[in-house]
């Protein structure tokens, strides 16, 4: 593992420089601060100004009443629902059949284990759209476009990669003496699998099951390509939202609304993404 | 983390114990594999075969006629190029951004470092749709930047917005996490012992940098290249949203090709044409992933 987190290197490196300010850091700390901060700071002002005219640097006026109005939209909630139920299905479908493969890829042998294996982490060498598009024309052919299943189809192949390969690394790194211990002690397999291999992998196939549901609810490219003109989900109004440039507060409304599932996930699953097997997925 | 070799080495018992679990297993993994051939490997060759294979009234005829179309309509190509040049912006872009920020968080020990560390990794849970929307806001006409630089008493900017320079500026925001991640793995590689050692030799920094460090990390940096490629080569959010109109990007391009042109063979033939344009990048991501299983085997 990448040892990413300071603490652990302080502890194995001897640090024989004075103590000083970590210039650089700080340094590095502003400049992502200001870059990453502020678009995202200018929404959320945008979202409670009720009248901000140029060149004022702050809103004239600040107030509830765009929240009020973007709520009060039947499209919003239609999306709201659409993509909520979507994102539910596409998740429950994906942890049923990706986290048995990825019990069976992590603890059991089987012919050609590891060409299927690869195969799914080689899913991410071909352009993504490019796949849609080829994708799209033989959903074409069988009636596909513009359906529910159509999208459920197309993001669940979204999630595959993700569900798969962070499970069959929680389900390795699971104590093998515990599960020896168990079997002595008279346990089924079922019951080992049930009281000792799950209870030890479920966090880090929580955090896959969060990361594919918050993935999905933005997932956009599908979602357009494959669901227009009926399937309107979140983040596909919101691109209406843009282009048409109706009122420019729904679209920060709809902003702070929709980063919410996505703060959520920040704070479950910033331990698994920061470690370096997350990156070693990616095939570094 | 991910290597299933290990743990075929602890497997006893006997064969016929071993082809039951053989079959459970197959069975298992049937349904995502089936899913995989079916949506994944199927339309590439599919896409291949629908393009070259042309109805006729006598069948079927090998046909390249949408490649010929494609190749002779200077809209097109000049789509293809500027998709070309935005990623080799946003690739070297990258590249500076990010190894640096790597380098940092591989060898800081400071407390700061968790903060550089989390503001890095933020923009992956900022979906691009509202990224899209926040760049509008700030770097757009009269949005953010404007303001303060109008209150400073300073001309506006030339705003990015609908030149290419708008979507090269939302891939690079987007891709910062995982390029930085992958490279901190990929520095995982260097010794801090080989590292300590060259200091106290006397190396300065960018000797070591040039000796020490990127002999080591440039299997890391071709793959972070080649992932690069192939994320940006096929974006289409930020592209449709920041993007010039005309000419477009490759995904834009296409989208309106299927859905607006309704011309689903030349929208699928585009699409082969990125495959074609990015095997080569994907060719090498998926041997470094093989290679990599091998060596921790």
């Amino acid at each position: 593992m990448t040892a990413i987190d300071p603490t652990t290197l302080s502890a194995e490196v001897p640090v024989h420089r004075t103590k000083r300010p970590d210039w650089l850091g700080l340094a590095l700390a502003l400049a992502l601060g200001i870059v990453v901060v502020i678009p995202l700071l200018v929404v959320a002002i945008w979202a409670f100004a009720e009248v901000w005219r140029y060149p004022s640097l702050l809103p004239q006026e600040f107030g509830f009443r765009f929240w009020q109005a973007t709520l009060a939209r039947p499209d919003v909630w239609n999306a709201m629902s659409l993509s909520l139920r979507l994102s539910i299905t596409v998740t429950l479908l994906s942890a049923l059949i990706c986290l048995p493969a990825a019990y069976a890829f992590a603890r059991m042998d089987f012919p050609g284990r590891n060409v299927l294996f690869l195969s799914f982490l080689a899913s991410h060498a071909f352009p993504k759209f490019g796949l849609l598009v080829a994708i799209a024309g033989i959903f074409l052919n069988l009636g596909l476009i513009s359906t529910f299943w159509g999208v459920v189809l197309i993001q669940l192949v979204g999630t595959l990669m993700m569900m798969i390969w962070i499970p069959v690394a929680a389900f390795q790194n699971v104590d093998r003496a515990m599960e020896e211990a168990a079997r002595d002690a008279g346990a089924g397999p079922i019951r080992v699998f049930w009281s000792v291999s799950l209870p030890q992998a479920a966090p880090t196939i929580f955090a896959a099951v969060l990361l594919s549901f918050v993935g999905t609810f933005y997932e956009t490219e599908g979602a357009w390509l494959i669901g227009a003109p009926e399937i309107r989900t979140m983040p596909v109004l919101m691109i209406t939202y843009i282009n048409n440039q109706i009122v420019v507060q729904y679209g920060a409304v709809l902003s702070v609304l929709l980063w919410v599932p996505s703060f959520i996930a920040l704070m479950f699953t910033r331990r698994l993404v920061g470690s370096g097997s997350f990156a070693k997925g990616f095939g570094v | 983390m991910t290597d299933l070799a290990s743990s075929g080495t602890r497997r006893t018992g006997g064969t016929a114990a071993s082809n039951g679990r053989g079959l459970t297993g197959l069975l298992l993994v049937s349904a995502p594999v089936a899913l995989l051939g079916w949506l994944i490997i199927y339309p590439i060759f599919n896409a291949i075969a629908r393009t070259l294979l042309a109805p006729t009234e006598t069948g079927t005829a090998f046909s390249t006629d949408t490649y010929v179309r494609f190749f002779s309509d200077g809209y097109a190509l000049a789509n293809l190029w500027l998709t070309l040049s935005v990623t080799a912006v946003c690739a070297a872009l990258l590249l500076a951004i990010c190894l640096p920020l790597a380098l940092y968080l591989r060898f800081a020990k400071s407390r700061v470092a968790g903060v550089v560390q989390g503001l890095a990794l933020f923009p992956m849970f900022v979906p691009s749709v509202i990224l899209a929307y926040a760049l509008i806001r700030t770097i757009g006409p009269n949005g953010g930047v404007d303001l303060v630089l109008n209150a400073l008493g300073l001309p506006k900017i030339n705003s990015p917005y609908l030149t290419p320079w708008g979507p090269i500026i939302g891939l690079v925001w987007d891709n910062i996490p995982l390029t930085t991640l992958m490279l901190v793995a990929g520095l995982g590689a260097v010794s801090d012992n080989a590292v300590e050692a060259a200091r106290d030799a006397g190396a300065r920094p960018l000797a070591l940098l040039r000796h020490i460090i990127l002999p080591q990390i440039g299997n890391a940096m071709l793959v972070v290249l080649s992932f690069t490629v192939l994320s940006i080569f096929s974006a289409f959010t930020l592209p449709y949203v920041l993007g010039p109109a005309s000419p477009e990007m490759m995904g834009p391009f296409m989208q309106r090709t299927f859905s607006q042109v309704m011309d689903p063979r030349m929208a699928v033939t585009q699409a082969v044409i990125t495959f074609a344009i990015c095997a080569v990048f994907g060719a090498f991501y998926v041997r470094s992933i093989a290679k990599n299983r091998e060596a921790r085997r």
